[in-house]
């Protein structure tokens, strides 16, 4: 029998506030996503749309290359609808890198057990999720919202017209666009990535939740003779939303116009649809399906 | 210190998940020291385990670690140290960032997380050159080391440690258990899961046994063998006679085997009414014909009252 000295001294010091603990989940994220050659390449093939863009900017506002290179075409013009295309192309640029990243932050977890290890800390399910949300949506926004602000600055810098002040609304529109599809990807690349555990069927797992429900909608609206299907289509959806944040003309005819209480019910949903799976699916213990 | 936040506390707590039975009505109070759980895989151990930690929520009934709900996550956890069976660690670390990372969950600031990772690896005897390679390299071993690193490195109060000596060499084995026996003699608790029943039978100082989720038998090891009273029990006599011994012991009712010992110089007796064999041993050592050196129980240890009550080897459960 053991002799108990009570002599066994807890731990008593300074303890930083609950708040910061995801952060260290969403630092060991950052190092996960960020040390596979293949996230810097995704990385890189995000910008380069980027560098296209920027030279167009510049030989738009550029008379003497306007002059030299598009024979002084007026064809190029930098407006709201030239950064939504931007917009786009990065968004979906950020759709792959979150089907790549968020298998890796999750899956992996899932797949080696380590969950129990994790939450037997002072985090709750919560703050796990969140730590590798803020990793997942900080990545995403090094291709989303940044690039194209820095080609928004650029554009309001390059302009000889008085262009800046006219346009300032763009700004507010491509962050709240951005973060929005950021969000939408983060909680569908993290419910995806905690429900399938092997990470390449997860990776297209998550691009077919964005694009099968489009066919789905497309399938509904031919046979009931109606266009409420097109809630179904995300890449609609977000579309009608970007060119309505940043002024644009909309993408359909009037007729087939999407209201927006609608458009954000539907995301709305979508949202509460992963948060229930990443409850069901981030314990500390095995989850047995059926 | 009142004996509620002394103690772990388990007041007729159930576990289903979904229609499985994890845990049924376990009632259970464990003091400072060691614990060893013991029973065949899928008895609810590592339920019971879970539920200590607060990873688990009980269906039924109520759980206190040291008078803490795990409600109060940050007091509960910071009072409990966890070592999962799991092989699993957050992938490209190395041992020194994923003690480090645990720590800092803890909400250590990084200075007394960096003191306090350092300590946990010199304890757990890591070498400082292997916890900075990438954990994904390490042997079994080695990983085992690391997660019982992170287990006691932020010192908490109960240690729960779920097979902690899987993929332990002998040596490190022993260092393993001289270490929880130590942290058990400070007055933590160390509640120990381990299917290596002979090993962790010597630093143990209670068991507790369960199958089918069902609480069989709990309590110090050799006050749990007294109460199997319809097996009879094992004792090991050593004495310069062995031969003569066995054939006194033979002549009583109450003596069911008496076997010698290989090397020649003991006897094990096997007898149903223990009492009376020490009475009867005390006659024939007054009466000077057999020199008795030494006599022990030989099966009142935990992989016997396993094989006794739950009816399976211990050794491959």
């Amino acid at each position: 029998m053991s002799v108990f000295l009570h002599d066994y001294r807890p731990y008593d010091g300074v303890t930083t506030s609950l708040w910061r603990r995801p952060l260290v989940l969403a630092r060991y994220g950052m190092a996960e996503a960020w040390g596979s050659k293949i996230t810097t390449i995704l990385f890189i093939a995000a910008l380069l749309p980027c560098v296209v863009e920027l030279v167009m900017i510049y030989l738009a506002d550029n008379p003497v290359a306007r002059m030299l290179v598009l024979r002084g075409s007026p064809v190029l013009v930098i407006n709201e609808s030239f950064f939504v295309n931007v917009l786009e192309t990065q968004c979906w640029f950020a759709l792959v890198l979150a089907a790549w990243i968020a298998p890796r932050l999750v899956s992996f977890d899932l797949g080696d057990n380590a969950l129990p290890i994790l939450l037997s800390h002072p985090i709750s399910r919560f703050g796990y999720v969140l730590g590798k949300f803020i990793a997942l949506a900080w990545s995403l926004s090094y291709v989303t919202w940044m690039p194209v602000l820095v080609l928004l600055v650029y554009q309001c810098y390059a302009s000889p017209e008085p262009w800046a002040m006219a346009h300032l609304g763009l700004a507010f529109g491509i962050v709240v666009g951005s973060l929005l599809w950021i969000v939408v990807l983060a909680l569908i690349g993290l419910a995806v990535s905690s429900w399938v555990k092997w990470r390449v069927i997860a990776t297209g797992a998550m691009f077919a939740v964005v694009f099968v429900p489009a066919g789905v909608g497309g399938i509904t609206d031919a046979i009931l003779r109606t266009h409420w299907g097109l809630l179904l289509n995300v890449p609609v959806v977000m579309t009608e939303i970007w060119r309505r944040l940043l002024g644009a003309p909309p993408l359909m005819s009037p007729q087939l116009e999407l209201p927006n209480t609608a458009m954000a019910v539907v995301l709305l949903l979508a949202g509460l649809a992963c948060i229930a799976v990443l409850n069901a699916r981030i314990r500390a213990r095995e989850v047995v399906r059926g | 210190m009142n004996a509620a936040t002394d103690t772990i506390r388990f007041e007729n707590v159930s576990k289903f998940y979904g229609e499985v039975l994890g845990v049924n009505r376990i009632t259970l109070r464990l003091e400072p020291g060691v614990t060893t759980l013991v029973g065949p895989n899928g008895s609810g151990k590592t339920t019971l385990m879970n539920l200590m930690t607060g990873l688990v929520q009980p269906s039924r009934g109520e759980v206190s670690v040291l008078g803490l709900k795990p409600s109060n996550a940050t007091e509960f956890f910071c009072n409990v140290g966890y070592c999962a069976q799991f092989d699993s660690f957050p992938r490209g670390l190395t041992g020194f960032q994923f003690v480090l990372d645990s720590l800092m969950l803890f909400g250590m600031s990084d200075e007394d997380a960096h003191g306090l990772a350092v300590e946990a690896l010199e304890r757990v005897q890591l070498d400082a050159a292997a916890a900075h390679r990438k954990i994904a390299g390490y042997s079994k071993g080695m990983r085992q080391k690391v997660r019982l690193a992170q287990a006691v490195a932020h010192h908490p109060r109960v240690l729960v440690l779920d097979e902690p000596l899987n993929g332990l060499d002998p040596m490190a084995r022993a260092e393993s258990l001289a270490l929880f026996q130590e942290l058990g003699r400070q007055g933590m608790h160390v509640v120990i899961s381990s299917h290596i029943l002979d090993e962790v039978d010597r630093v143990s100082d209670r068991v507790v046994l369960i199958t089918g989720g069902y609480l069989i038998a709990q309590g110090n090891i050799h006050e749990v063998r007294q109460e199997v009273r319809d097996k009879p029990m094992q004792l090991l006599v050593r004495c310069d006679s062995p031969e003569l011994l066995a054939s006194k012991m033979f002549a009583v009712n109450h003596c069911v085997e008496a076997r010698l010992h290989a090397d020649g110089r003991g006897v094990f007796v096997r007898t149903g009414d223990v009492d009376q064999f020490y009475r009867i041993l005390n006659e024939i050592a007054v009466e000077g014909l057999v020199k008795i050196e030494a006599v022990a129980p030989f099966d009142d240890n935990a992989n016997a009252i396993y094989q006794y009550l739950i009816g399976s080897e211990g050794g491959t459960v």
